[in-house]
């Protein structure tokens, strides 16, 4: 407690220190980076960002879980490096809730940045929409694949996650790929992460389940199926996947993103489990990536772009436990370069970063966890948001009798 | 309540001040609860049940109710009803049996310990209660486990925790509470003398039952019924821990569409359904309302 209020007030005297020197250079307090739609545009680049975002001194994110993707490192990390509290809202809510709270809040509690599923981003762009996101293009924007942003700048992929078998170490014989969930052995054990309707990561699973037996991106149907079959031989128990009903033995199988894996491993081993992780030899399935922007009502707009700046960094450097308090003295740039990129952080939580092929071209990629890595010979498919609406309507219908 | 304002006008002293004051004297104290009311009900009903009849652009349209009348929505309601009545049934007779026992047969100090008992679990609920049956009852469950060590195997004798009744089961744990904690004070306001009155004229235990007690405490009853039946029908929480969506329920379907990452092209679908949820609401509480006049002139 006392060293945290220490630490606040070093925060400060560093907020107030970079205040100052913002005085001191009549040219920055000129720019509006509300209106800055990349950061060439500006005269002092990342140095100016970096301190008018610390002037701002908070940033507002929202339904971030920390195990997610890792993006508690990636809180922790621009939190200490830049003296920025983040106020996280709701941090395993929804990417609908994300989307109520903007046309809803009132302005201070407006989110700076969202993370939303594409499904949700469908809901609030295109034509004859307004859009309630801020274009903004960050520095590494060349290095996002074409079809995953939007050529204005108003959204951008981020992240991208593959269905993976995640296991209690007792489990025998392991399970190797889906179809082999149906085995006798795993009597009241395979779960998920939710309602295929109304979660994604439970709904990605059930498509996975298609592919690998027989089905297609167009056709979900044996997916569902092949759950009917689970309910009925006793395998599927309708038990929520989460910590809690793992940690009791509620269940001891359950589909999940490859993202959730480190997290969910530490967490399991804090409670003395072993949980494992493996991608299913059938079939790896790609979700859509989750999408970034930047909500136009944002109320920390330098904060905003440097966090996304930050996200999207495919920097090599050093994590939220390595800074130091002469690192947080350099100058924006100079800092900037200094910490692990957005990206990388991503790799260390097991996500596959959208620039993932820009980076391993440039040799800037980490080695992503053990167990979390694609094999080389695995099966890639991602359903594309059309496949996802066919086959959402087709789970709507059938789930709730399954 | 109602007295001070009738009679000033019944002896025709209608002057204007008398009844502001009335008025005041009537409002003034409830206001705080009105202003509770209109803001946290009246106010959220009104706006869902507008939002209902719109699309997504904003235009009237029936359609919502259309789609909630139809197929697995239906279902849901059909699903949402037969549970609420099931646990409302298997909560309210063992419950109403408890209460009696309790309330005539009890120590003070153990109606005292009941009764802090029954306030506490009667408002368990949601995913702690799921929680707490899921490690009790679950296929790994400590219960589940006790049991089969004393030989008899749940889940090989085709239990399963994760169904219809496997829900209902989980409700009654906290109906039954509800059902003794609002069922006890009819039972308190069975008066002794009545028993005695009937007793010194002839009257058997059962002529007693048959002809006072039962009469007397059907009322409260039906009403407390009622309420298990609203509280199960509504209950969502528990049921989302515990199916993932496997039964067509409408609190989860509203859930789903009101707060779910796959489906949100359909904003005021969960509106119409949750106007639907109103309707058999107000519905069941027709009969509550009209039981509750009878029991409130008896108790005069």
């Amino acid at each position: 407690m006392r060293f945290k209020r220490f630490a606040a007030a070093a925060v400060a005297v560093v907020a107030a220190a970079g205040m100052s020197l913002s005085f001191a250079a009549p040219s920055q307090a000129a720019i509006n980076y509300c209106k800055v739609t990349d950061l060439k545009s500006t005269s002092n680049g990342m140095n100016g960002l970096v301190a008018a975002a610390k002037k701002e001194g908070q940033l507002n994110v929202i339904t971030l879980p920390r195990d997610w993707a890792n993006y508690g490192e990636a809180m922790d990390l621009f939190s200490k490096a830049f003296g920025i509290k983040i106020n996280n809202d709701n941090p395993d809510g929804s990417s609908a809730y994300e989307l109520q709270t903007i046309a809803t809040a009132t302005p201070d509690k407006q989110p700076d940045v969202v993370d939303i599923g594409v499904s949700a981003l469908n809901t609030v762009v295109g034509a004859g929409r307004t859009s309630i996101f801020s274009n903004y293009k960050v520095q590494t924007w060349n290095d996002i694949p074409a079809e995953w942003k939007d050529a204005g700048g108003a959204w951008y992929g981020d992240y991208n996650g593959i269905i993976a078998i995640a296991y209690d170490s007792s489990v025998s014989p392991a399970p190797k790929k889906i179809s082999d969930l149906a085995n006798a052995a795993y009597h009241g054990q395979v779960a998920l992460g939710g309602d295929p309707s109304a979660a994604q990561e439970a709904f990605m699973s059930v498509f996975a389940a298609a592919i690998a037996k027989g089905g297609s991106v167009t056709n979900i149907q044996p997916g569902i199926d092949f759950f009917k079959t689970l309910k009925q031989n006793g395998n599927f128990t309708s038990v929520l996947a989460n910590g809690a009903n793992y940690v009791s033995g509620a269940y001891k199988i359950s589909l999940s993103w490859n993202f959730n894996g480190p997290g969910a491993i530490a967490s399991a081993k804090a409670a003395g489990k072993t949980l494992k992780y493996v991608i299913p030899s059938d079939v790896a399935l790609q979700g859509t990536p989750y999408i970034q922007a930047i909500n136009k009502k944002a109320p920390h707009c330098a904060a905003a772009r440097l966090w996304e700046e930050f996200l999207y960094s495919e920097n090599k450097g050093k994590g939220s436990s390595k800074i130091t308090a002469a690192d947080k003295k350099l100058p924006g740039q100079a800092l900037f370069n200094t910490i692990m990129g957005g990206q990388n952080i991503f790799v260390s939580g097991g996500a596959t970063p959208i620039t993932v092929k820009a980076m391993t071209k440039k040799g800037l990629l980490i080695k992503a966890p053990a167990g979390l890595d694609v094999p080389k010979t695995a099966k890639l498919v991602m359903p594309s948001p059309d496949n996802q609406a066919a086959g959402k309507a087709l789970v709507t219908s059938q789930w709730p009798n399954l | 309540m109602a007295k001070p304002l009738s009679s000033t006008v019944d002896k025709g002293v209608a002057n204007s001040g008398a009844l502001v004051s009335a008025f005041a004297r009537q409002i003034v104290p409830i206001a705080p609860i009105l202003v509770l009311i209109v803001v946290f009900l009246i106010w959220p009903i009104v706006n869902v049940a507008a939002k209902a009849f719109e699309d997504n652009n904003g235009n009237f349209t029936l359609d919502n109710f259309v789609v909630a009348s139809q197929g697995v929505y239906a279902q849901a309601f059909g699903n949402s009803i037969s549970l609420g009545i099931y646990s409302a049934l298997l909560a309210s007779i063992p419950g109403a049996a408890f209460a009696y026992i309790i309330e005539s047969r009890g120590s003070e100090f153990l109606k005292r310990i009941i009764n802090s008992a029954t306030s506490v679990l009667a408002i368990s609920g949601g995913v702690p209660l799921a929680f707490m049956f899921i490690a009790a009852f679950g296929v790994e469950g400590s219960a589940t486990v006790l049991l089969k060590f004393i030989g008899l195997d749940l889940y090989a004798s085709g239990f399963t925790l994760f169904s219809y009744w496997g829900l209902v089961l989980v409700y009654c744990f906290f109906q039954i509470p509800i059902m003794v904690l609002v069922f006890s004070p009819a039972v308190q306001a069975l008066r002794k003398e009545w028993t005695e009155a009937a007793r010194s004229l002839g009257a058997s235990k059962w002529q007693y039952w048959r002809h006072v007690g039962i009469p007397l405490l059907f009322p409260s009853f039906s009403a407390s019924f009622l309420l298990l039946f609203a509280s199960a029908f509504s209950a969502y929480a528990t049921a989302r821990a515990m199916t993932v969506g496997t039964i067509a329920l409408v609190p989860l379907m509203i859930g789903t569409l009101v707060d779910g990452n796959v489906i949100v092209d359909q904003f005021n679908l969960g509106k119409a359904l949750a106007i639907g949820m109103v309707l058999v609401t107000a519905v069941a509480m027709v009969p509550y309302l009209l039981i509750q006049r009878r029991v409130a002139r008896w108790q005069k």
